[in-house]
C-alpha cells in the first residue's frame, strides 16, 4: 500500500538482533535469513520476490526511484508479494509476543484468547491484514538507528522492519547531502519530519496537504516531548544510540493514539487555536475570579476544562510577559486530561512538559475532577515546584468550596455549544472563525469558534467528510507555493466559502444552492453576529495573578502565611 | 467523592508501587470502588483519600512506568507503609520489585512496614477466582486449575477442565515463597532484624483485584497495622506510649526512632 520494501535488506541491518529469529516458522526462517545474508543464491526465489516488490513499488512512487535495481523478474509463486513480506513480519509478531515478558506467555496465546474481540487493540492488530493496510492514516515514530517508538496501528515489533526500510530511505537520502521530505503515490503520501534523534512517518491516504500532515507528525512529537522532554531524549540517545525508547514511553501509546484521533476528530489542531466553551461572560469572570484567588507559590496556570473544552485560564503574571501560552500546548494538557480520565475519583500529580513554552524542563500538573462521578468539569494546576502537591490540593478545595457557593457546577452543566441556526442565515451550515482583530486576546490565546456539528454532519462519516473540505480549503489558502485569501468552492454536496484577512480566518459551509452573493450577504451577517456574541465565544481577557515566591508583604503577604500554616499539616507528612 | 472533597488532614500515607500493568490502580479501584474495570496506564501518581475508623489514610496509586521513576521517592516520602506489587504470572515484575522500586522506598518513613503483593492470582488459582474475600490466608493455593486469562470482564471466568494442568503450571511464575523470600530480602536491605519485624507469612498476600479476592484483607490488615504510626503521629509532642505493642509485635525498631518533619 505504500512504498515500505524498496530497501529491504538495507532496512533489515536494523532489526538484526532480531529476538523472534530463530524462533520462526519455515517460510518465514527462510525469508529472515535471506535478509540476514542477502547475497545467499540458495533463496533465489525469495530475491526475485524481493526485487518484484521493489519495482512494484517504485512504480506508485515518485521519490523512490533511486531505491533498487531494476530486474525485471516477475515470476513469482507468492500470489502477491508485497503481502508476503509483511505476512513474514507478522509472524515474527506472533512470536515474539510469544517470548515477552509484558503480560501474556505463549500457552495463553496458544489458546487463541488474544483474539477475543472484546479486548483486541490497535496494537494488537494484524499486520498482515487488509484492514491494517486500509487505514486512513499511519502514523510511526522511530530512533536514529531504525528502531521502532511507536506505530498507531499495529505492533512496533510486528513493524520493525517496516520501519527499518523508512530509517533506510531517510539515510539513504541523508547520505547524499538531502533531506526526505515525502513519498507521493497515487493512493499515499508518504511524510518524514526529523526531529533530533526522532524520526516520524505519517502515511495517509487523506486529502490532507503534506504541510498539514508534517504539522500533525509535529504534534506527535511534541506529545512525545511533553512526557520525556527534548533534554532528556537527546541525552538519552547521546549516550546510547540503539536505546529502546519505548521503554520510557510505554503506557503512553494511549495518550499518542488519543492525540492523532483528536487531529482527525477536533478542528482545533487544523487552526492551531483554542476552542472554549461559550459561556456567559459574568460566569466566565467569576469562574476566572475564583481561580485568582485560589493560589499557592510557584502556580503558573490554572485552567478550568468542561467537556474537553476550554471553560477559562489564569495565568501567572510574569509568565505571560516572557512568553504566551501557546495554543499547542493546551492541546496537549487538554489531550493530557482526556487521556488520564480512567480513575477519576482521584487527584492526580504528573510531570508534564510544555513543549513550546519550553521544551527541557517539566512542569507538574494537578489534575482533578470538580463533579465526580460525572467527571466532566476538570480543574488543571500547574507549579513549578515538584514537591507542591498538597499545597496546590489546598487550591483546589478553595476552588471547590468558592464553586459550591456560587452554584458554578450546575451553571456550567447548562452551558453548551450553541446551534449554527442562532447565526439566523439559512443557507448557512457550519464554520469556523478564527479572530486574530482582538491584539490581546491573540497575543495571549489563540481562539477559534465554530458551532456544533448538525445534521447533516450528525453522522460520523459526515463529520469527517466535512472537516476534510475543511482540510482542503486550509490547504489552499495556507499553500506554499500559491496562497490564497478567498476561495469559493462549489463542491459535491455543498458549497464552501474560506475567507483570510489581517483580521481573520474563517471557514464556512453553506447548503449547495446558495449564490455567490447570497454567501457574501451571509458571511456579513455572521460577522455581525460574532462580534455581538463575541463575550460568550470567547476568552477575552484572561486574567492574571502573581504567585512568584516572595510576594511583597504588603498587598500579598497576608495571604500567604495564611497558606503556609494551613499547609504545615501536609508538610509534616512530605 | 465526599470524603475527598472536605478538607482534612491525612494522618498516614500508604503507597502502592510495582511494574506497569500489574494492577495496582486495579487494586485501589476494587478496595475503594467495589467493582473491576478496565483501566489505562496511570499517568505520574494518584492521591486518594480513605476514611478508616476517625483515620484519614492518604493512599498514593503511582505510575509503574519507567517513565515516571524519578518522581518515585517523591510519592514514598514519609510513607508508613508500601504496598510492593507485583503479577503472579509474570516472574519479571518481582525482579522489578527489587530492582528498580525498593531504592525508592528510601525516603519512606523510618518505621514503614511492607507489602508484597502478587495481584492477578485469579489466573492462576481456582480459590481466587470465586469469592469477594474469602478471608482464609491463601496457603495451599496451587489448584490444579486454570483460568482464561485476561478476559477482563467483570465476572469470573469458569475454571477449566482439570486436563489443562500444564498450562497452570506456565502460567504462575512468581510462588508466595518467592513472594517470602523477596521479603526477607527487603527486611535486609532496610537492615531490620527479622525477628522484630512483621512476619513474611503476614506481610505476603495473593489478590486478585477482578473477582476481590483477598484484596479487602490487604488493605484493611495494612490500615490496622498503620494505626500505630498514625497513633504515633499524633503524640509524638506527648511521648505517651498511646503505641498498642500486643498489635504490633514487630514494630520495635519503629520505636526506636521518633518521627521527624
Amino acid at each position: 500500500m505504500f512504498p515500505d520494501p524498496t530497501e529491504i535488506n538495507d532496512g533489515d541491518a536494523a532489526d538484526k538482533e532480531d529476538p523472534a529469529e530463530s524462533r520462526l516458522s519455515d517460510v518465514a526462517a527462510q525469508e529472515q535469513s535471506l535478509d540476514a545474508e542477502p547475497l545467499s543464491d540458495q533463496e533465489k526465489e525469495q530475491e526475485t520476490e524481493e526485487t518484484e516488490n521493489t519495482e512494484r513499488q517504485n512504480n506508485d512512487s515518485t521519490e523512490t526511484a533511486d531505491g533498487g535495481t531494476e530486474d525485471a523478474a516477475v515470476d513469482h509463486d507468492q500470489s502477491d508479494s508485497g503481502e508476503f513480506v509483511v505476512t513474514v513480519l507478522a509472524k515474527a509478531k506472533l512470536e515474539e509476543q510469544g517470548i515477552g515478558v509484558k503480560g501474556r506467555s505463549s500457552p495463553l496465546l496458544e489458546a487463541g484468547t488474544q483474539e477475543c474481540p472484546a479486548f483486541i487493540s490497535h496494537r494488537d492488530e494484524d499486520v498482515t491484514g487488509d484492514s491494517w493496510r486500509q487505514h486512513r492514516k499511519h502514523v510511526f515514530v522511530l530512533s536514529e538507528a531504525g528502531k521502532p517508538i511507536y506505530s498507531r496501528y499495529g505492533s512496533e515489533e510486528a513493524l520493525s522492519s517496516t520501519m527499518g526500510v523508512m530509517m533506510a530511505l531517510v539515510s539513504f537520502v541523508q547520505s547524499g547531502d538531502n533531506i526526505i521530505r515525502s513519498v507521493y503515490s497515487e493512493q499515499h503520501i508518504v511524510v518524514f519530519l526529523q526531529k533530533g534523534p526522532l524520526v516520524l512517518v505519517c502515511v495517509s491516504s487523506s486529502r490532507q496537504s503534506e504541510e498539514q500532515l508534517r504539522g500533525e507528525l509535529l504534534y506527535v512529537y511534541y506529545q512525545i516531548i511533553s512526557m520525556l522532554t527534548q533534554a532528556s531524549i537527546s541525552r538519552i540517545f547521546e549516550h546510547k544510540k540503539n536505546y529502546d525508547l519505548r521503554r520510557l514511553l510505554a503506557g503512553s501509546e494511549k495518550i499518542l493514539d488519543g492525540l492523532l484521533n483528536l487531529v482527525d476528530s477536533d478542528p482545533s489542531f487544523l487552526l492551531a487555536a483554542i476552542h472554549c466553551l461559550p459561556l456567559a461572560s459574568s460566569l466566565r469572570d467569576s469562574l476566572s475570579h475564583i481561580l485568582q484567588k485560589a493560589i499557592t507559590p510557584n502556580l503558573v496556570f490554572s485552567i478550568l476544562v468542561a467537556k474537553n473544552q476550554l471553560l477559562t485560564i489564569v495565568q501567572e503574571k510574569t509568565v505571560i510577559e516572557d512568553t504566551r501560552l501557546e495554543p499547542t500546548d493546551v492541546h496537549l494538557l487538554l489531550n493530557l486530561i482526556g487521556a488520564s480520565s480512567a480513575f477519576q475519583a482521584g487527584e492526580i500529580w504528573t510531570p508534564i512538559c510544555l513543549p513550546l513554552f519550553n521544551p527541557d524542563c517539566y512542569f507538574y500538573a494537578y489534575i482533578s475532577y470538580l463533579d465526580p462521578p460525572e467527571c466532566t468539569v476538570c480543574l488543571l494546576l500547574l507549579s513549578t515546584d515538584k514537591e507542591a502537591f498538597y499545597a496546590v490540593a489546598e487550591c483546589k478545595r478553595k476552588i471547590e468550596e468558592a464553586m459550591v457557593a456560587q452554584n458554578s457546577l450546575s451553571l456550567i452543566a447548562k452551558a453548551q455549544s450553541y446551534s449554527v441556526s442562532q447565526v439566523g442565515v439559512s443557507d448557512l451550515r457550519h464554520f469556523m472563525y478564527k479572530p486574530f482583530d482582538v491584539p490581546d486576546t491573540y497575543r495571549q490565546l489563540t481562539q477559534f469558534t465554530s458551532p456544533e456539528m448538525e445534521a447533516p454532519y450528525s453522522s460520523e462519516e459526515e463529520k469527517m467528510r466535512l472537516l476534510d473540505l475543511y482540510r482542503f480549503m486550509h490547504s489552499r489558502i495556507h499553500s506554499t507555493s500559491r496562497p490564497l485569501k478567498l476561495i469559493y468552492h462549489v463542491a459535491e454536496r455543498e458549497t464552501l466559502l474560506a475567507w483570510v484577512t489581517s483580521k481573520f480566518e474563517l471557514y464556512t459551509c453553506f447548503s449547495p444552492l446558495v449564490t455567490k452573493a447570497c454567501a457574501i450577504t451571509a458571511i456579513t451577517k455572521l460577522l455581525r453576529w460574532i462580534k455581538k456574541e463575541e463575550d460568550r465565544l470567547f476568552i477575552r481577557y484572561p486574567p492574571k495573578y502573581s504567585t512568584t515566591p516572595n510576594p511583597s508583604k504588603s498587598s500579598r503577604g497576608g495571604k500567604s502565611d495564611q497558606q503556609d500554616s494551613t499547609d504545615n499539616g501536609f508538610l509534616s507528612l512530605l | 467523592m465526599p470524603e475527598a472533597s472536605k478538607m482534612k488532614k491525612p494522618d498516614v500515607k500508604v503507597v502502592l508501587l510495582g511494574d506497569m500493568n500489574v494492577g495496582k490502580t486495579s487494586l485501589l479501584h476494587r478496595y475503594t470502588e467495589r467493582r473491576f474495570k478496565d483501566t489505562i496506564s496511570t499517568v505520574g501518581g494518584a492521591f486518594f483519600l480513605k476514611q478508616w475508623g476517625p483515620y484519614n489514610i492518604s493512599i498514593w496509586d503511582t505510575a509503574g512506568r519507567e517513565q515516571f521513576h524519578g518522581l518515585g521517592s517523591m510519592y514514598c516520602r514519609g510513607a508508613s507503609a508500601v504496598i510492593l506489587t507485583y503479577d503472579v504470572t509474570n516472574w519479571q515484575s518481582l525482579a522489578e520489585l527489587e530492582e528498580r522500586f525498593l531504592s525508592l522506598t528510601d525516603t519512606a518513613h523510618h518505621g514503614c512496614i511492607y507489602a508484597v503483593v502478587g495481584n492477578k492470582a485469579d489466573l492462576t488459582d481456582s480459590k481466587a477466582q470465586l469469592s469477594q474475600d474469602s478471608d482464609g490466608v491463601s496457603e495451599d493455593q496451587i489448584q490444579e486449575e486454570m483460568t482464561k486469562p485476561q478476559v477482563l470482564s467483570a465476572c469470573p471466568t469458569p475454571p477449566a477442565s482439570p486436563a489443562s494442568l500444564s498450562g497452570m503450571s506456565l502460567n504462575k511464575q512468581v510462588t508466595r515463597e518467592d513472594a517470602m523470600a523477596f521479603y526477607g530480602r527487603i527486611l535486609r536491605y532496610k537492615g531490620l532484624e527479622e525477628k522484630g519485624s512483621l512476619p513474611a507469612e503476614k506481610m505476603c498476600f495473593e489478590t486478585s483485584a477482578k473477582t476481590g479476592y483477598n484484596v479487602d484483607t490487604l488493605f484493611e490488615t495494612l490500615f490496622d497495622l498503620v494505626l500505630p504510626s498514625i497513633l504515633r503521629n499524633r503524640n509524638e509532642n506527648l511521648q505517651s506510649p498511646t503505641v498498642d505493642l500486643e498489635e504490633c509485635r514487630g514494630a520495635g525498631s519503629k520505636r526506636a526512632r521518633s518521627t521527624c518533619c
